[in-house]
């Protein structure tokens, strides 16, 4: 009888070790099935990257041979004007921007989640995904009509309500241009934040509200001590991405103002495109894109280290 | 139903408002789309009869090629990129080799590289290869920056598939090539369909790309093809046919999103949280 168990035993020694051996021999299929996306990153994703790096010390105009100058484009840059305005927007942008892609969303998801019908919860959160399937472009050039200092609706609106003395030249006055740029998107119900709050509410156990129920808790503080904390993982994630997307915003500043009128819209990424596209300043577009990449990386680090997730919940 | 309206009246009135502005912009642009001069003048805000749509005969000649390009672009990037970054996802995954996790940290780490920063090299080496200006430029350049996250999804989708699947067929002598075919894949079709709806939508949204490798506006894609669109109608004043111009180039992909609906906002969710 022992001894039949021991075998037992024995056989299932043999084929767990067999199929441990074969879990970690398998490095032909596991470089093999590498290949075709390292391909494509390696010449396409990393080696640009190492170009950007080294040819960022170069004063390279993308036709002659390129001469290594040290970290003279990026003394030029810390001496030059213009891009200490377009860091200076960008960073005005960021701040604001960031805090309202994200709160928006989250009440907006917070306020779908509490309706009690779940078919009216997914017709909402359809509503406010549409705008995902229009292009950005489009809707930069919509706006660019919506702020038409001829014929745009902004005016029209404010001249149909007789508030004739708010009608302005949006986009033409250097004082205004910014803003009107950070409100394109008005209300900033951005879909994928909103899709994210939302998955991340879902997680919340239903006992807690419950207790919170009991509680007699308002919805103000629910959303302060229950809600902000236990999503705090999504906006972390949330925080990261923004972010990234906000310092490379280059499209819309772009195509609705070209950085006008004078220096007011310019931001680094745009900068960064006049410099090398327009001027044919390659190596010192790049120490440009180097910074941009450098203060993301910081940022990142930073959000990392100090805004710890606290959706680990027991119940 | 009506029950529910009455107890969260609020909320329903808050919503419905707030989803009215966010999406004016676009119900103004399908109204605006049908009229004539005259009667964007008249009526500015109202809709009006009787609805015109030569404007969109005449929108789409000027950018029926650009949708074209497009498509193709967009197409042949996207199978390039499923295709191969679900066999580096399996990779990652399932299988185990000497140095994965820093290749696997290697690619993650590209999550953070900003497209900003190899935009310059990317037009100088695309330039090198003789690509400027091409179809297989372009295709590339997409191929690869979609990459990263699309492994990274795919990874994470692979990784939670129950072992038991896997060991009965390495008992069976599954090579991982079938493992992969036969069992990974077509339990996989929704995070795929996904990935290649959202990596679809980008490339159809990218601006700077295209703008910067495509010199020859036979070949614009819809986005930088659209400028050249706007500036043609807007120094003839055609508001109507300009604004048919924007809504043909949004219909194709609100076609595809009506059709995939439910698993487009069921993946968006699933794949990116956990991270």
């Amino acid at each position: 009888m022992a001894k039949t168990v021991e075998d037992v035993k024995i056989a299932r020694v043999i084929k767990h070790s067999r199929l441990k051996k074969h879990f970690r021999y398998n490095w032909k299929s596991g470089y093999g099935m590498l290949i075709p996306s390292f391909i494509l990153l390696i010449l396409f994703m990393y080696y640009p990257a190492m170009i950007a790096i080294g040819f960022s010390f170069t004063n390279w105009d993308g036709f002659n041979q390129p001469q290594f100058t040290g970290l003279t484009n990026y003394s030029a840059l810390f001496h030059d004007k213009i891009f200490w305005l377009s860091l200076k927007n960008v960073g005005i942008w960021a701040v604001i921007k960031v805090v309202i892609e994200l709160l928006v969303p989250l009440i907006v998801a917070v306020v779908i989640y509490h309706l009690n019908s779940k078919r009216m919860q997914y017709i909402y959160r359809v509503l406010f995904v549409i705008p995902v399937v229009v292009p950005g472009i489009v809707m930069f050039m919509i706006w660019s009509f919506i702020y038409d200092p001829n014929v745009g609706v902004l005016n029209a609106l404010l001249h149909a309500v007789g508030m004739d003395g708010f009608i302005k030249n949006w986009l033409g006055d250097p004082k205004l241009a910014l803003y009107a740029l950070m409100f394109v998107g008005f209300p900033f119900v951005i879909p994928f934040n909103l899709l994210i709050f939302f998955a991340g509410l879902q997680n919340i156990s239903e006992s807690i509200y419950e207790s919170a129920k009991l509680d007699g808790i308002t919805r103000i503080k629910r959303f302060l001590h229950i809600e902000m904390p236990l999503v705090m993982g999504q906006v972390k994630l949330i925080l990261i991405l923004t972010v990234i997307q906000l310092l490379q915003n280059v499209t819309l500043p772009l195509v609705m103002t070209n950085g006008g009128p004078g220096y007011s819209t310019y931001v680094p990424g745009l900068y960064m495109y006049f410099l090398a596209f327009q001027n044919g300043q390659f190596g010192l577009g790049m120490a440009v894109s180097m910074i941009i990449f450098v203060i993301v990386l910081i940022l990142t680090w930073i959000q990392m280290k100090y805004i710890n997730p606290s959706t680990e919940y027991e119940a | 139903m009506i029950q529910h309206l009455r107890k969260d009246f609020w909320s329903h009135c808050f919503l419905v408002i707030l989803a009215f502005i966010a999406l004016y912009p676009f119900i103004y642009m399908i109204i605006t789309s049908f009229k004539t001069n005259g009667q964007f003048y008249s009526h500015f805000f109202g809709i009006t009869f009787p609805l015109h749509f030569e404007n969109y005969r005449l929108a789409w000649e000027s950018i029926g090629g650009y949708i074209f390009n497009s498509v193709f672009v967009g197409v042949v990037s996207v199978l390039l990129i499923i295709c191969s970054s679900a066999l580096a996802g399996y990779s990652f995954a399932r299988l185990r080799f000497l140095g994965k996790n820093f290749l696997y940290m290697s690619v993650v780490a590209l999550l953070m590289i900003p497209g900003l920063l190899t935009l310059i090299p990317l037009f100088l080496l695309i330039k090198g290869f003789g690509l400027l200006n091409s179809y297989a430029g372009l295709i590339l350049a997409f191929a690869a920056a979609g990459q990263a996250f699309t492994i990274f999804v795919f990874r994470q989708s692979f990784a939670s598939l129950p072992e038991e699947l896997f060991e009965a067929a390495r008992i069976d002598g599954c090579g991982e090539m079938r493992v992969f075919l036969q069992i990974v894949l077509p339990l996989a079709k929704p995070i795929v369909g996904t990935m290649a709806i959202w990596n679809l939508l980008t490339i159809w949204n990218e601006y700077m790309m295209p703008l910067v490798l495509i010199s020859d506006s036979s070949k614009f894609p819809i986005t930088v093809g659209l400028i050249q669109f706007k500036s043609q109608f807007v120094s003839q004043t055609l508001y109507g046919p300009m604004f048919a111009g924007y809504t043909i180039a949004s219909l194709p992909l609100l076609l595809l999103f009506i059709f995939t609906m439910r698993l487009f906002m069921k993946g968006l969710t699933s794949g990116a949280v956990k991270m």
